[in-house]
């Protein structure tokens, strides 16, 4: 029994120490004075913020931040808005070639993105889109619109036929109904699929780095970039980068962890 | 959340049935009309993502297959003209040797033993989360999910500082205990050690996803089906074999398949490493690879070709996807 107890504990201890190593690193060479030099110091040699106000300061991490935080937003309002119509199509009504519907929707979604940034540059560069936001935007919206159409579908077929019935008796149009019964009731999927556009449009790295080519277009994910020097690099400062990038996800993360790996689970099983 | 009141560009129009009908409605006409409006209804619906989806996906894709077929360059960029090559960047990528000896096997056996490697742990953190008691269930989940959350740009640079040959804390460690000489070891150069790195990177981020979908998977498992198990006198070992895989087969299906295409198509990971973004040929895979002959070499066409090689083989692994998914339930 108790070297079953023990075993248990050596694994969880592995499992932590594996999962939160690189994070814990990240934050602790963020404001250690003396992160260039650390080597395999396991504490900071002590505690400063100064590589969060270079970057901050000194390095524009405030533009790249706030560029970020803009295209995210942009993308998660209208993927939300446009995934949640789709998947209230593909949940609630019987149409000729909806299953070749989803299933384009789902196979577009294995696209590789290294084969769709050659086109997109050339079109996005045709439209005199380069260099701008919103092309950004309508880009990761593409991107995040399959996740989202597949998550949402499973959540409004969630949702009782009856209760949609029910407004209809009640004399509601389908609009009304839509609106007042079917929305508050898939908000959840909703939240979960707002998060992963957020993410999609936060983390990506191609798209961003080929796109933008003015330093204040910047987003967070490419202008820690700048941080690396040529032949040495201020490590304080790229953690203390990767840090502001990081944290924000982080939370997400663990806000919805239980959602998430409900509706994972839901859709690996129940489809 | 308000999304409801944002006026997209082609919202749907409700009430579409309700419009004014004509004095004396015919009810059969009726009928027709409401049925009518009943089957455009989800095409409305579908319209907007339909179209973002054509218009970024779609026509793109068929575009790099065109672009695969012309020699494109920086002069057909400023001109605007065409120049068909047919199958000449085929051949050309077909007979060269890097793909074989080096590219590919970058891509695939990279591919191959990151999801080994993920599905392997994935499931071995699943286990152990059943047997956990509730309290450090949750911290463990919750930790695990850290770990998933960590964005692939900013995890690239933790890891490339873990393994920095300078400062970084495994050549301090490994120097303190005297076994390297830190300023002649440099990891990111060699491509086996390059490549270790980068699956480290791959697996920890990538293990969470199989560890909770699995985990999920186990909890509806029938209680009954192990208990009996147990009392027939089958160990830890067989139990797993002869019960827990066989019944949640769906969900080790699609954790790999799903695993396989994202190792795939890995691109930040090794382009943001030292040495990846082209200046050591050695070390592309077919991502970095396109993504070089296009924007560093101006080769537009060449680098599509590459594309279109590695979407195939995507699209090879997806059919696979479909087929395993299909066989398990009839209808979607």
């Amino acid at each position: 029994m108790t070297g079953r107890r023990l075993g248990l504990a050596a694994a969880v201890t592995a499992l932590l120490v594996f999962s939160l190593f690189p994070v814990y690193w990240m934050v602790s060479s963020a404001v250690d004075p003396g992160a260039n030099t650390r080597g395999a110091a396991v504490l900071p040699s002590g505690f400063t913020l100064d590589h969060f106000r270079y970057v901050l300061d000194t390095g524009d991490f405030t533009t790249y931040l706030a560029n970020s935080a803009l295209v995210g937003a942009g993308t998660v309002l209208l993927a939300g808005l446009l995934s949640l119509f789709a998947a209230v199509a593909v949940a609630r009504f019987r149409f000729r070639m909806r299953t070749k519907v989803l299933l384009m929707i789902l196979i577009v979604q294995m696209v590789p993105l290294e084969a769709l940034v050659i086109p997109l540059f050339l079109q996005m560069s045709d439209l005199g889109m380069l260099n701008s936001l919103l092309g950004l935007t309508i880009v990761y919206l593409a991107f995040s619109l399959p996740f989202g159409i597949w998550t949402l579908r499973g959540f409004v077929a969630a949702v009782p036929q009856e209760i949609e019935e029910a407004a209809y008796l009640d004399g509601c149009g389908w609009w009304r109904m839509f609106r007042s019964v079917l929305l508050p009731l898939v908000a959840p999927g909703l939240v979960a699929t707002s998060i992963f556009a957020f993410i999609v449009a936060w983390n990506e790295f191609i798209f961003a780095f080929t796109f933008m080519q003015n330093d204040s277009k910047y987003t967070a994910a490419v202008g820690l970039h700048r941080f690396f020097g040529q032949y040495s690099t201020d490590w304080g400062a790229v953690m203390a980068g990767s840090t502001l990038i990081t944290v924000p996800v982080l939370i997400f993360f663990v806000l919805v962890q239980r959602r998430l790996a409900g509706g994972l689970a839901a859709g690996a099983i129940k489809g | 959340m308000a999304t409801d009141r944002a006026t997209g560009p082609t919202r749907p129009r409700p009430g579409r049935e309700a419009g004014p009908d004509r004095p004396a409605p015919d009810p059969a006409r009726r009928a027709r009309r409401a049925r009518r409006a009943r089957a455009l209804r989800p095409w409305l619906l579908l319209a907007p993502a339909l179209t973002v989806l054509a218009v970024l996906l779609l026509w793109p894709l068929l575009r790099v297959v065109l672009l695969s077929f012309q020699d494109y360059g920086l002069r057909q960029i400023y001109t605007g003209e065409t120049h068909w090559t047919g199958l000449d960047n085929y051949t050309t990528l077909l007979t060269d040797s890097a793909l074989w000896t080096t590219v590919l096997p970058n891509t695939v056996v990279f591919a191959a033993v990151c999801v080994a490697l993920t599905v392997i742990t994935g499931t071995l953190v699943a286990l152990l989360l059943q047997r956990l008691g509730r309290t450090w269930r949750i911290i463990c989940s919750t930790v695990v999910m850290t770990a998933w959350a960590m964005p692939a740009v900013t995890g690239t640079y933790v890891w490339i500082w873990i393994f920095d040959p300078l400062g970084g804390i495994v050549s301090g460690g490994l120097d303190a205990l005297g076994l390297i000489e830190p300023r002649e070891t440099n990891w990111f150069t060699d491509r086996w050690s390059f490549y270790a790195i980068a699956t480290l990177n791959v697996v920890h981020h990538g293990f969470p996803f199989v560890a909770i979908t699995v985990f999920a998977g186990l909890l509806t498992i029938p209680r009954e089906l192990p208990e009996a198990a147990l009392m027939d006198g089958a160990n830890a070992w067989q139990r797993f074999w002869k019960i827990t895989v066989p019944t949640i087969r769906p969900v080790f299906t699609v954790v790999t398949i799903l695993s396989t295409i994202w190792d795939f198509k890995v691109f930040a990971q090794i382009y943001l490493m030292p040495g990846g973004s082209g200046s050591n040929p050695d070390i592309f895979n077919l991502g970095v690879w396109s993504y070089h002959q296009s924007f560093v070499k101006n080769e537009y066409g060449m680098g599509s070709a590459i594309a279109v090689l590695l979407t195939v083989l995507l699209l090879a692994i997806t059919v696979v996807y479909l087929r395993a998914l299909f066989k398990e339930r009839d209808d979607l």
